[in-house]
């Protein structure tokens, strides 16, 4: 008996050492310990051996057994290894196929500049306001110490609904309302639309500007410098420089044009800024008293500043936009860009 | 404003000083430079030649080839096709490496074997007219007077030897219009002195007022009207110095009176109006408004029709001039002009304005008046006049002036305190340097030892007012690098942001991007005809649209009352260029006025339009993005089917909450995609109450635990008529459900072979949920008959 049992385990260790798939092992696992398996046949056999011989042929039937099932199972964990890394191998794909993506849109270059703006005023402590578009002459003009008559309305040239209404040349009229309604401290900035009666590669007749103010005790030219430097670091960058020229707003005095070094060549001088090293971004001022007055403002008391910037050429800047025009043209290839 | 430097230094000694270094003050003083121009930049490298010799050239019949002498005694060859020349002759050679005026370079051509060692050239091609150079206007070369210096540099011979600065000059600063006014400015930024030389000339004992009559009869037009009399004018050219300076400043000499009016212009910044006593009636000058519907036919040939509103200037019988804008045709210096006034003269600078608008009448004069002239400049514009009628020999002198003026002048004095202007500017100036800059601006300052300060503006700086225009003119010349940034030292902590609205609007155009929406911007004026490509009734409301008075085009004329229009332009526009997938979306306001013609501001409503286009859209892909907004802010929302006319009737809705349309979407309809110029193409579009959805956000939302018990799902497909919609068996479901239905969805809608003619199956999933409970079957059996039955009874349907 016992050689039978060795050639049986022998067998099964070579036809287990020849599985090459887990149902080739899974075959040899019936064909030996299966319940008509070889050993199952061999244990049937068991009353044709002596009495006193049966306790030892069975120990040695289950120690094969063992050492069958032992052999299997690491079999097993070879064979299933194998298949996986088969699997995993068959199921290699190109990944440089392209993804399945649904499109992600995009902000108008317009509202991405307005928001960077808003955001650091933000932080300045200003507040963000909105006006109307449709302006009367009053709080776009002669509150804003441009009488009828003033040479400076020549500067912008208005679209008109009547006598006394406008569409409004800057977002200025805002200055107006904010102080009538609001007693100092008032810091606020208005982002909108504006609109002039110009048309060409440099002018749209309508686009964006965002005037600031801030009216409160001992504002100065200072402050005014100190307020717009700080912006333009954070617009630009830290090693931005901010620097006055004399200019004329008839609702500041005095009134300045500020510069920044140019954002391309920080002052070197390039194509962008037209070799000057620097590029004009805003006009700007200390508000004229006979305004605050004009609001009901003690300009004893209280001071002021205001600034007012246009969008598009910011954003022509910093996007390097060849054309006004292509702004507000809405061409998707050119929006999408701006995601 | 053109200056040439040579006329500059007149006042103020400025030939010694670099052009760009004047530049440079000028533009920190406030006055830009916007070009400066080198005249002998324009012409270079062109010298006067003699020709010595000219013979034919042996290859070509219509060329000759001349030998001349030039440039520092050289010998040249030149070819030419030139006929009016002669040997002797002296002309003008632009010699290899020459420039022209047009741009046109010169060098060594060959013509048929030989060389050319440059070009003759004409007065066209010199840029040169008659009056800058006899001859000039000859077809051919030009051909200079035998004197003239060979070699030399035609700039020399034809005196374009000057520098011109243009400058630009704020409308605060209108006496900067004028050559003295900008070298008062060169002088104070120079600390140099400004010299107005005194005006001297030869009278004679006539008095002026026997010879003419002035009356003003409106004095707040014309605060001020003076004259003066030059009687046996010699009509005759105008010396060279004079044509020459006019010539840089681009103004066309005509004869000596009309240019001494142009170069006091120029120079003093006063227009004057020179008039031939002949022509005026009774020798009378009346300053008054024209009477209604009163003709004046005007220099430029022009007839001109006026009204009370407009000023003239008239003589006994009929109108001589528009006041300030444009002599007539008949009263002006001609030939035989033998006696003439001067008018010099202040108008009110509006007066002006509405006139020369109203007429469509544009002159220097009337530029110069709009701009604002004081009252310093009449008296010292007819001495000036006078002394140059003196020099130039040109008349014999009256003596005095005719002078209207209304009022006593009145300097205006502004008293302050050094530290208000210190205050205004952040930073300490001294009291001596402010006092001393305000002086060498002719602003005459006093400072006492406590610090009031006294000063009295000079009758040119009318903009001089206050404080703070004081402490401009301190800064700008003291210099605006002295000031030191602050950051609002002195100011109040503010707290700043944007308000509920401008947020929840951004979450709004946040929300769209994510659904792949790209933010276009349109204009706010749209044309006229929107609303017919829109098919919008000829009730709608929407055709009551704010319309500019003064549109650049029609296209642009009218105030939008709805972004459809806009994002179908800019939809037509991007399929036309071949974008055919588009998701656009504009958010802006639209102006809808009470009443029109507009009495008051109208009401400025904020809206949001979409528009998609493209393979996988359709209605339902508008409609999900429109439901996914509606979800985010929890606008309550409920679509029944859209009259507009421009949306597809059968495809399309209106969204109501409750009793208020807050929009409309769906389909364009075929006929207004025609309209806007799309072809072959669905395009979906929608516009929403942005106003309505932002106001009416959740902005916080309560917290709900997520249930503790499982929910059930049970399908249900139910044969309906076809003409049922999918809302009505939401409706009855929900009626019969009670309350343990959480949700409910239609997920399939099937016509089609197993279904009857006429009817369609909807397939819905229905979820149940108990917040308190783990349901049994029989709940949720009891809940189903129950629907399966209220289906049956109110819409006759069946389960499938």
């Amino acid at each position: 008996m016992k050689v039978l049992i060795d050639k049986i385990l022998n067998d099964a260790r070579s036809e287990i050492a020849a599985s090459g798939s887990l149902k080739d092992l899974n075959d040899a696992r019936v064909k030996f310990l299966g319940k008509n398996g070889e050993f199952t046949a061999v244990m049937k056999n068991l009353k044709d051996v002596p009495a006193d011989e049966r306790p030892l042929v069975g120990k040695l039937v289950n120690e094969a057994k063992e050492k069958i099932e032992k052999l299997i199972a690491e079999s097993e964990k070879l064979l299933s290894e194998k298949e996986l890394k088969e699997k995993i191998s068959a199921e290699t794909i190109d990944i440089t196929l392209p993804g399945k993506k649904s499109e992600y849109g995009s902000l108008h270059p317009i509202s991405l500049v307005i928001n960077e703006i808003s955001d650091i005023f933000i932080g300045l402590g200003f507040d963000v306001t909105d006006g109307p578009e449709i302006e009367t002459d009053l709080y776009n003009f002669e509150m804003l110490n441009t009488p009828k008559d003033h040479p400076a309305r020549d500067m912008q040239d208005t679209f008109y609904i009547s006598e006394d209404i406008v569409l409004r040349t800057q977002t200025s009229s805002m200055q107006i309302r904010t102080m009538l309604k609001q007693k100092p401290p008032i810091r606020i900035i208005n982002p909108g639309k504006v609109y002039r009666s110009d048309f060409d590669s440099s002018h749209s007749p309508m686009f964006h500007q965002i005037e600031g103010l801030v009216v409160d005790k001992h504002i100065t030219l200072c402050d005014l410098l100190g307020l717009l430097g700080e912006f333009a670091k954070k617009l630009f960058s830290a090693e931005t420089k901010t620097r006055f020229r004399p200019s004329y707003f008839p609702f500041t005095e005095p009134s300045v044009e500020v510069d920044v070094t140019c954002s391309e060549c920080h002052g070197k001088g390039c194509p962008l800024c037209k070799h000057t090293g620097w590029m004009e971004i805003l006009g700007a001022g200390i508000v004229n008293p006979k305004v605050l007055e004009n609001c009901g403002i003690d300009s004893n008391e209280y001071s002021a500043l205001a600034f007012g910037m246009g969008i598009e050429r910011i954003a022509i800047t910093r996007y390097g936009i060849s054309d006004m025009r292509i702004v507000f043209e809405n061409d998707k290839r050119f929006l999408r860009n701006y995601r | 404003m053109k200056l040439p430097i040579s006329w500059l230094n007149d006042f103020v000694t400025v030939k010694d000083v670099s052009v760009d270094d004047l530049s440079a003050k000028l533009v920190n003083a406030g006055f830009e430079i916007e070009e400066i121009i080198r005249q002998r930049d324009m012409r270079k490298n062109i010298f006067t030649a003699k020709v010595l010799s000219i013979k034919k050239h042996p290859e070509a019949d219509k060329l000759d080839v001349c030998g001349v002498v030039s440039k520092d005694g050289k010998h040249f060859v030149i070819v030419t096709g030139a006929k009016n020349i002669k040997e002797g002759d002296t002309v003008p050679l632009a010699l290899d490496g020459a420039e022209l005026p047009n741009g046109k370079k010169i060098g060594d051509t060959v013509f048929r074997g030989i060389t050319s060692q440059g070009m003759f050239c004409g007065g066209e091609e010199l840029a040169i007219t008659e009056s800058d150079y006899k001859g000039a206007s000859v077809n051919g070369v030009l051909i200079f007077d035998k004197d003239t210096p060979v070699g030399a540099d035609i700039n020399d011979v034809l005196g374009f030897d000057d520098i011109i600065l243009d400058v630009g000059v704020t409308p605060n600063r209108p006496d900067c219009n004028s050559i003295i006014g900008l070298a008062r400015e060169a002088a104070a930024v120079l600390k140099r002195p400004f010299t107005l030389k005194e005006l001297k000339y030869k009278t004679i004992p006539l008095k002026i007022k026997d010879y003419i009559n002035v009356e003003v009869k409106d004095d707040v037009l014309c605060p001020r009207y003076m004259a003066a009399y030059v009687k046996d004018v010699k009509i005759a050219e105008s010396p060279i110095y004079i044509k020459k300076r006019l010539r840089s400043v681009g103004i066309k000499s005509i004869n000596n009176i009309v240019d001494i009016t142009n170069y006091i212009l120029t120079e003093i910044g006063q227009p004057m109006h020179a008039f031939d006593l002949s022509f005026l009636a009774q020798s009378k000058i009346i300053v008054r408004r024209a009477a209604e519907n009163e003709e004046i036919i005007s220099l430029d040939g022009k007839s001109n029709i006026l009204n009370g509103n407009m000023l003239v200037i008239a003589d006994a019988e009929k109108p001589v001039a528009v006041a300030g804008i444009m002599g007539g045709l008949k009263s002006g210096i001609n030939a035989d002009t033998k006696n003439i006034v001067f008018e010099s003269a202040r108008f009110k600078r509006d007066s002006i304005r509405k006139t020369s608008k109203a007429l469509n009448l544009k002159s220097d004069s009337q530029a110069r008046y709009e701009k604002g002239v004081d009252f310093l400049s009449q008296e010292l514009a007819l001495k000036r006049a006078l002394s140059l009628i003196d020099e130039l020999n040109a008349g014999v002198i009256a003596e005095g002036f005719v002078d209207t003026l209304a009022h006593p002048l009145k300097k205006t004095v502004v008293k302050t305190t050094a530290k208000k202007i210190n205050d205004i500017l952040g930073i300490t100036v001294p009291d001596k340097i402010i006092s001393n800059i305000l002086n060498s601006l002719e602003i005459a300052t006093t400072i006492d030892k406590n610090g009031n300060l006294t000063a009295e503006a000079p009758l040119f700086r009318e903009d001089i007012l206050n404080a703070n225009d004081l402490s401009e003119e301190v800064i700008r010349l003291y210099g605006y690098d002295k000031i030191v940034p602050t950051l609002l030292n002195d100011a109040h902590q503010t707290r700043g942001g944007k308000s509920t609205f401008q947020k929840t609007n951004e979450r709004l155009k946040n929300a769209l991007i994510g659904c792949g929406f790209n933010e276009i911007i349109s204009f706010s004026f749209i044309t006229g005809k929107a609303f017919d490509l829109l098919k919008l009734e000829q009730g709608d409301i929407r055709r009551r649209a704010i319309k500019l008075l003064n549109p650049l085009s029609e296209d642009l004329s009218v105030m939008r009352t709805t972004l459809t229009h806009s994002v179908l332009n800019a939809a037509a526009y991007n399929i036309n260029k071949g974008n055919a997938e588009i998701r656009l979306f504009e958010s802006a306001v639209v102006y809808l006025p009470d009443i029109l013609p507009l009495k008051k501001l109208p009401n400025e409503k904020t809206r949001c339009a979409l528009v998609i286009a493209g393979e996988k859209e359709d209605f339902y892909t508008l409609k999900g993005i429109i439901e996914n907004v509606f979800d985010i802010f929890g606008t309550a929302a409920a679509y029944v089917r859209s009259k507009e006319a421009y949306l597809h009737p059968g495809r399309s809705a209106d969204i109501y909450a409750g009793a208020i349309k807050i929009g409309s979407f769906g389909e364009v309809h075929p006929d207004v995609l025609k309209n806007y110029g799309i072809k072959d193409k669905k395009v979906f579009i929608a516009e929403l109450d942005s106003d309505y959805i932002i106001n009416s956000a959740v902005v916080i939302r309560k917290f709900r635990a997520a249930p503790k018990f499982p929910s059930v799902e049970r399908d249900l497909a139910v044969i309906i008529d076809d003409t049922t919609d999918a809302s009505t068996v939401v409706d009855v479901i929900k009626k019969y459900s009670g309350e343990l239905l959480e949700k409910i969805n239609v997920f399939d809608v099937f016509k089609g072979s197993q279904i009857p003619e006429g009817k369609k199956s909807l397939a819905l999933s229905l979820v149940f949920q108990s917040y308190d409970r783990t349901l049994n079957d029989a709940e949720i059996k009891a809940c189903t008959d129950n629907i399966i039955g209220g289906l049956k009874k109110e819409i006759n349907g069946e389960l499938r």
